[in-house]
């Protein structure tokens, strides 16, 4: 078995007397060096304890350094160095390992046919991670493969997980117009302007008009004569009318930032899910980003924002001015564009069980005009 | 040297053995010490002592019955 050497400081006062009591209890000394009080030996590990034995010196063990000491270091903790080390391989390979392949996109077609294609170069669940640069290479590859299918494509890495988005490519049909057909009216109204390429207008700037009334004829006529048909085109925007009802409470709750926030992984499945540390917020907004999934559960970070509840309440008139405007919103929201309000008045206002209720008259500015094909009568 | 001396201990098979050049002196056998002082050294090889008297001997390696020592050695004697 190979020896083991140690330096070790004696404070002595008789170094003489020191190394011939070493030599009575059979100490080796392979190396001294000299100081003032002080000398500094190399003996065998196993001889330590006989120099413990020796009453009229103080000894201290001096720690070694460089190679030696790095090489006991690594003895001594070898069990936990091995242990980081398998740690850190297997959190590399679990890093690399992609467990799911998600392609967002409604139409299943699609879904079906890039899982294909994706499979077919390699990327599906239970493989090694895809550097960047191959990742980009099978993006160029099926985009390629399929340029009627697909217009845009793009593979995310999000944690565990490829998240593939697609742009599925719509080629244009070709707009088939109808040989024969009027503009008729939608809806009641006052015609305030009207803008037509083909076919003749039957009503003028201000005429009333009822629902199912024929703007523009597809149907030429001279002396009251057919002379031929086509399809009319053209937009008719007319005044038309509204009534609208909204409702607002006097007073709501709102909850409040309120600049606190907690870190958490929260752990999710199809049947819980639930948070890794106990929340220490009673009320909370939620920012999570997905890490990874791993057996069915999702693994995501959640950093919450402490939010506290405050209550408001409104005046009378502030709650019809927002009722009045949540009308307007109402009305707004189906206008397309060039479509205004014109003019509004309020119908009815009161105050019941603490809520606001309005009725609103709108008038709008609107396209009445729809395209109804007919049959040309031999 | 150290091979040299190896190999003629090896043959030789001495039971000790004195070298003594410059300012030390290695003394190989010896079965204890009797005096180790800064000017004055004994030792009790088998059937004989040898007394070194000098100056400022200083120990630079002991083992159980080997000893190398520096110093100024004046005399040297068989008692």
């Amino acid at each position: 078995m190979k020896e083991s050497y140690e330096w070790v400081s004696v404070k002595v006062s008789n170094p003489d007397r020191f190394f011939l009591k070493c030599h009575e209890k059979n100490i080796a000394i392979y190396e001294i060096q000299r100081m003032n009080n002080e000398v500094k030996i190399k003996i065998q590990t196993k001889d330590y304890s006989k120099l413990k034995q020796i009453w009229f010196i103080k000894i201290k063990k001096i720690e070694p350094i460089g190679i030696q000491a790095l090489k006991k270091k690594i003895q001594k903790h070898h069990i936990f160095l091995i242990a980081i080390g398998i740690g850190l391989v297997f959190l590399y390979v679990l890093s690399h390992i992609m467990l799911s392949v998600t392609v967002v996109h409604s139409n299943q077609d699609i879904r079906f046919l890039l899982m294909n294609a994706l499979e077919e170069k390699g990327i599906k669940e239970n493989t090694w991670r895809k550097s960047y640069q191959e990742i980009e290479k099978i993006k160029q590859e099926i985009l390629d493969e399929y340029p009627d299918q697909l217009e845009w494509l793009e593979i995310e890495v999000n944690g565990l997980n490829y998240i593939v988005r697609v742009e599925e490519r719509k080629l244009e049909q070709e707009d088939s117009t109808p040989e024969a057909c009027n503009v008729v009216a939608t809806k009641d109204g006052i015609v305030k302007e009207m803008i037509y390429m083909n076919g003749e207008a039957l009503f003028k700037r201000n005429d009333s008009v009822k629902k199912g009334d024929i703007l523009i004829s597809g149907t030429i006529k001279k002396d009251e004569e057919t002379k031929s048909t086509v399809c009319a085109t053209g937009s008719v925007y007319a005044e038309v009318w509204y009534t609208v009802k909204a409702s607002v409470p006097l007073s709501y709750e709102e909850y409040e930032i309120t600049g606190k926030t907690r870190w958490n992984i929260k752990l999710k499945n199809t049947s819980y899910h639930d948070f890794l540390f106990k929340s220490r917020l009673e009320t909370y907004d939620e920012e999570i980003t997905p890490l990874f999934t791993l057996f069915g559960t999702e693994v995501s970070f959640v950093k919450q924002h402490e939010t506290v509840k405050k209550v408001f309440t409104m005046e009378e008139n502030e709650a019809a001015d927002k009722a009045l405007t949540l009308a307007l919103e109402k009305i707004s929201a189906t206008l397309e564009e060039k479509e205004t309000i014109i003019a509004k008045k309020v119908l009815k206002k009161e105050v019941n069980n603490s809520t606001m209720n309005i009725e609103v008259f709108v008038s709008v500015l609107e396209q009445i005009g729809e395209r109804q094909e007919f049959t040309v009568e031999e | 040297m150290h091979i040299y001396k190896t190999i003629k201990n090896f043959l030789l098979d001495q039971d000790y053995f004195i070298d003594l050049w410059q300012k030390n002196i290695h003394i190989y056998g010896f079965s204890k010490i009797e005096i180790l002082q800064e000017n004055r050294a004994l030792f009790i090889i088998r059937e004989f002592k040898l007394e070194i008297l000098g100056q400022d001997f200083r120990v630079l390696k002991l083992t159980k019955n080997e000893i190398l020592l520096q110093g100024i050695i004046k005399e040297m004697r068989f008692l």
